[in-house]
């Protein structure tokens, strides 16, 4: 059962608000989704494990230093940048 | 012939340059673009720079690639360096990526000439496009009807004939789904076949990048250039070897097989569709085997929570400090944050950032993700078997044809009943291919998808190629674009 505090948790765990007149609705289509996905607990219990596709395995390299990206180019795509950081304002 | 080949023959021969041939994509997209809205991003004067590299070199009498000055291009959730690439979604607004995806790379070094980007839904979450904040793009053989998605751009051009092809990104079915849509072929790899690099992530265990085109011919040449290992993805393995050379394979003897599941809840005339194509299998010497493959009941609910469970942590990156849009108003950090992710993010993206955080919260993790991924691997051992048995799984790709616009967006749990027949490919990081294979009464296209054990692409796109060659008839083109 999914209750309106349990949205209002997930949300803030989520960083979203969700305005009060919303609430209601969005409970019920959490609900909704949540016994769609419920259908799983009728699955044949399984001790199959997962833990990769098609076997995997990590591809490693040496750890070589290479040049990285321009700081300046990288803070052009910044909503508002310092002289060499990001800028965030307390508020606005 | 397929459309790459007949280009790179047009412009070797010299029968008109790279310049004339994507300026004649460019006016057709502009004539048609209005209605479609496959492209979000036309990218004209990038397009006509890479045509003269392509016409300098072959005035210089200079050999050129197969893919060399071929107009293409890409959902807009791969980097373009320099190149807006939004998702769709109205929180990457403005992001101009510092570096390319590796497909990019790999097709920009071959000269490819990219025509703009394509419209999706919302960092790839939707079966209709209509998620996107550009709005959907539209089917071309009816432009009442949604192109699918969330690839739904990239088909629609490619459909539409105003790209040669394209790359999409499948995660559940978004390559297949709007291929099948909009009557041309989608080709999903095998995970770890094609470089994620620079691929903005939604789901990343599940998500791959593959081509969309008009024939078997050109995604085999498609995915032979783009299937190469990549040391900046760590779970990229490369292809298995060339599938293009393999496509004119005898198929007699070949063992399809069919899953009685996947006809089930089918609408009759897609049914019908796949299983004619069965008996053109037959009647090429393939031998059919029905098998049954129950667990697939529960492959939808396993895909939703594990790739809504990714995406709440994928996308937990947007906070408008470092790229996109951020809020105008607020009182703090943790205020900003909020407000411009809810005022950034649209409604379906929100609602699966929610579920997948549920699924993954103290208390539900073991009853839904943990159990979602131990059956994701009772999924995998159950294709395993299945392949013991055939070479190929033979299967509808959606099991209705496009639907109007606007029916898509009432009920999240309709729309996601559309992906039943593609997501256990991704569970099991199988390859799957869609091929047309037939028109329902209003003459939409429907399309069959054939299934290949890992890194199997040669023997699907063989299959899928020996289809195309006994039934020309079900490729049919639309009356857009540009006519090779």
């Amino acid at each position: 059962m999914v209750t309106r505090e349990d949205v209002e948790n997930i949300a803030l765990l989520s960083k979203l608000f969700v305005p009060e007149e919303e609430l209601d609705s969005l409970t019920q289509s959490m609900q909704d989704i949540i016994n769609f996905a419920d259908e799983i607990n009728n699955a044949p219990a399984s001790d199959e494990g997962f833990d990769n596709i098609n076997n995997l395995s990590n591809v490693f390299r040496e750890d070589v230093v290479v040049p990285s990206y321009p700081s300046e180019e990288i803070l052009k795509n910044a909503p508002e940048q310092g002289e060499d950081h990001f800028l965030v304002r307390n508020r606005a | 012939m397929g459309s790459i080949a007949k280009i790179h023959d047009m412009l070797v021969s010299k029968e008109c340059s790279c310049t004339e041939l994507t300026k004649r994509y460019l006016s057709e997209i502009e004539a048609s673009n209005g209605e479609l809205n496959a492209y979000v991003n036309v990218t004209g004067d990038e397009a006509l720079r890479a045509a003269k590299l392509v016409d300098d070199k072959i005035a210089a009498g200079e050999e050129i690639g197969m893919l060399e000055g071929v107009p293409m291009t890409l959902k807009d959730n791969m980097s373009t360096k320099g190149i807006e690439t939004t998702c769709c979604s109205k929180i990457l607004t403005g992001y101009k990526p510092i570096y390319d995806a590796t497909v990019w790379e790999l097709l920009k070094a071959q000269n490819a000439v990219m025509l703009g980007k394509t419209n999706m839904d919302e960092f790839a979450m939707g079966s209709s496009c209509e998620n996107s904040c550009f709005g959907g793009a539209a089917n071309p053989f009816d432009t009442n009807h949604v192109a699918g998605g969330s690839s739904g751009g990239v088909s629609s051009a490619v459909g539409a004939n105003i790209a040669a092809y394209g790359l999409g990104s499948d995660t559940g079915g978004s390559i297949r789904q709007p291929a099948s849509f909009c009557g041309v072929v989608g080709l999903k790899p095998t995970y770890g076949a094609v470089s994620r690099y620079g691929l903005i992530a939604y789901a990343s265990s599940l998500d791959q990048i593959g081509p969309i085109t008009k024939s078997v011919e050109d995604a085999a040449i498609v995915f032979d250039a783009i299937a190469k290992p990549d040391k900046r993805d760590s779970t990229s393995k490369g292809s298995a070897g060339e599938t293009y050379s393999q496509l004119s394979n005898d198929i007699k003897g070949m063992k399809i097989g069919i899953a009685r599941e996947y006809l089930d809840g089918v609408r009759d005339d897609v049914r019908e569709a796949v299983l004619e194509a069965a008996k053109v299998y037959e009647s090429l010497g393939a031998e059919i085997v029905y098998f049954d493959l129950p667990i697939l009941k529960f492959a939808l609910p396993v895909y939703y929570i594990i790739a809504c469970a990714e995406a709440s942590s994928n996308l937990g990156r947007y906070d408008g400090i470092r790229y996109g849009y951020k809020t105008e108003h607020y009182t703090g950090t943790h205020d900003m944050i909020c407000r411009t992710r809810s005022e950034g993010f649209g409604e379906e993206v929100k609602r699966r950032i929610l579920l997948g955080t549920y699924v993954l919260s103290a208390g539900y993790y073991d009853a839904y993700y943990k159990k979602a991924q131990n059956l994701r691997g009772t999924i995998i051992q159950a294709f395993n078997r299945a392949f013991e048995a055939c070479d190929v799984i033979l299967a509808p790709t959606v099991p209705m044809t496009a639907f109007e616009k606007g029916h898509a967006t009432s009920d999240p749990i309709e729309t996601y009943l559309t992906d039943i027949c593609t997501v256990p490919v991704n569970i099991a990081g199988l390859p799957g291919v869609s091929v047309p294979c037939g028109f329902n009464a209003k003459g939409m296209p429907i399309g069959m998808q054939l299934i290949g054990k890992s890194f199997g692409e040669a023997t699907i796109l063989n299959a899928a190629y020996q289809y195309q060659q006994a039934a020309p008839e079900k490729f049919m083109d639309t009356k857009w674009g540009v006519k090779l």
